[in-house]
């Protein structure tokens, strides 16, 4: 198989974007925080093979960096943090929403519509430069949306963890459809602002877990009376 | 006398290759899972041997049933007989085309499940009762995630004829990895699984446990009739198997009645058939039966699978 070929790039990105949408839904339709972390791990490689692709079919040598960086960070060191916080704080490990996950699945699936709308008046607009891989930004609207249902309905302070970085990873992905990706001085700088943010947030979770023994976001609620 | 027979030697090979065929892929799930959980298990050609048994044993019926407890297993085995003539096997011109398309077929399933219920309710007992609201609620899900995944398909091909479909798919071999096929395909296998009672959804192998579904249905019937309905159930499973590796990947089918493509036809069919078979045992032995509440969420899954991959056929187009 010649991945250089533009053809078999363009039939490989649009299975591997299928893919990640589908890792998104299952996410959603998931109970278990373990389940959570890893497919969000399966779909940041998912999101690197993307990016390889790009590099190879199109020449875009500058995004091989992010690329690598996608798998190293997101796909690895992230969800091995995660896994460890959950680990360390002994929460029980189902998730509680707030809608059902048939119910949340079926608006996914609205979701996913409205991002295509939205997508394409964009990409229909006359300052769009539609590039190669533009049709994947539907998809990638549609992961940020997803993310923030996400993190909208499912009560946990891990799951709002997930639910960003998959926004993050819709925000990537998008980046790369419109212009081939961002320059890498921000990538770079995404990347390690995530990687805090993530390596904080778990702190953070370790220390509402010790304070209310529940990382339920409920429970936050009453910080406020 | 030679034209009578190019008419008719085609369906009655299709219907003899589907009716020997169907209770060696129930023996080759049954060994299969037999040998994942370090037992010897049966041979393969067991159900043979059972539904032989079956036909000869005497037919006990309850004194309270009607006229539809004893029409059911033949209305049941005979809308399979005529779904074997109407899904792609081993030729691609199927031999009933001229009768129906995909719906067709998704409706005459619908039938055979419609009187099953109907007779596990006729006999008034309370097993029987259960099984058929289960059966149907079930169905009320699948049935949509079903007819998404085809249409996934017959959007593709321009067409809902199945013939059509297969020619169109093996003419273009890329379209088989679009994404939205695959897709489609995934919603299928879930869709199968619950369709023909297989593990996350329902038990084959128990007759005595409240979480039953297909069997409490039957579980009245005994006898030739039993043997009638077990074996219509076992041609569904086949014809679903079918269904998937030849709506979706039409490889090494005949396009002609010649002999060598025939057999090429038949081999490529059967190690298809097989693959998947050993694959629905796989799955089998390595998931727990869901809780009966649990059982929606799944199907939710593969419908909405389905209908992610009509969507993305418009987004990314084929």
């Amino acid at each position: 198989m010649d991945l250089t070929n533009i053809q078999t790039a363009e039939l490989l990105i649009d299975i591997f974007a299928a893919a990640i949408l589908v890792t998104a839904f299952l996410i959603v339709s998931s109970r278990s925080l373990v389940f959570y972390i890893r497919l969000f791990a399966l779909q940041s490689f998912f999101l690197g093979v993307v990016a390889l692709l790009v590099v190879l079919g199109y020449g875009e040598t500058h995004i091989l960096i992010a690329a690598v960086l996608t798998i190293a960070i997101k796909a690895i060191a992230i969800p091995v943090v995660l896994t460890r916080v959950i680990e360390r704080i002994h929460v029980q490990k189902e998730i509680r929403f707030s809608i059902s996950i048939t119910a949340s699945l079926l608006l996914c699936g609205g979701i996913v519509i409205l991002a295509d709308s939205v997508a394409q008046s964009i990409l229909r607009s006359p300052h769009a430069d539609a590039t190669a891989v533009s049709r994947v930004l539907s998809v990638s609207i549609a992961m940020m949306l997803i993310g923030l249902f996400i993190m909208m309905t499912r009560r946990k302070a891990l799951t709002q963890i997930v639910g960003l970085l998959t926004m993050e990873n819709g925000v990537f992905l998008s980046g790369l459809s419109i212009t081939y990706g961002m320059p890498l001085i921000v990538e770079i700088g995404i990347f390690f602002d995530i990687l805090v943010a993530v390596l904080i947030l778990g702190v953070f979770v370790f220390r509402i877990n010790k304070t209310f023994e529940s990382i339920s976001i409920d429970s936050l609620r009453s910080l406020r009376h | 006398m030679n034209a009578m027979l190019t008419v008719i030697l085609p369906p009655l090979l299709q219907l003899l290759l589907v009716l020997a065929f169907a209770p060696l892929i129930t023996g080759i799930i049954r060994k299969t899972k037999a040998r994942l959980q370090r037992r010897r298990g049966a041979s393969v050609v067991q159900p043979y041997f059972d539904l032989a048994k079956l036909l000869k044993k005497e037919v006990v019926v309850s004194p309270v049933a009607s006229w539809l407890f004893h029409a059911t297993p033949y209305i049941v085995f005979s809308s399979t007989l005529v779904i074997a003539l109407l899904v792609p096997t081993l030729v691609t011109p199927v031999p009933l085309h001229w009768i129906g398309d995909i719906i067709t077929v998704i409706y005459l399933f619908a039938l055979g499940r419609f009187f099953l219920a109907l007779a596990g309710l006729d006999t008034g007992s309370a097993f029987g009762g259960l099984g058929s609201s289960r059966e149907m609620s079930i169905a009320s899900i699948i049935e949509p995630a079903m007819m998404l995944a085809i249409f996934t398909a017959a959007v593709t091909a321009g067409s809902t004829n199945l013939s059509i479909i297969v020619d169109r798919l093996s003419s273009t071999p890329a379209s088989m990895l679009n994404p939205a096929h695959l897709l489609a395909f995934a919603g299928l296998f879930i869709v199968t699984l619950a369709e023909t009672g297989r593990v996350p959804v329902d038990n084959p192998a128990t007759h005595l446990e409240l979480t039953m579904i297909h069997e409490a249905m039957i579980l009245e019937y005994s006898g030739r009739y039993l043997a009638f309905i077990e074996w219509a159930s076992q041609m569904k499973l086949l014809l679903f198997l079918a269904l998937m590796s030849n709506m979706f990947f039409p490889l090494g089918m005949a396009t002609t009645w010649s002999p060598g493509a025939l057999v090429l036809g038949c081999v490529a069919f059967v190690l298809k058939v097989t693959g998947l078979a050993i694959v629905v045992a796989v799955v089998e032995s390595t998931n727990a039966k869901l809780r009966l509440f649990r059982v929606p969420e799944l199907l939710m899954v593969a419908f909405i699978l389905s209908l992610l991959a009509l969507i993305l056929y418009f987004i990314i187009g084929a």
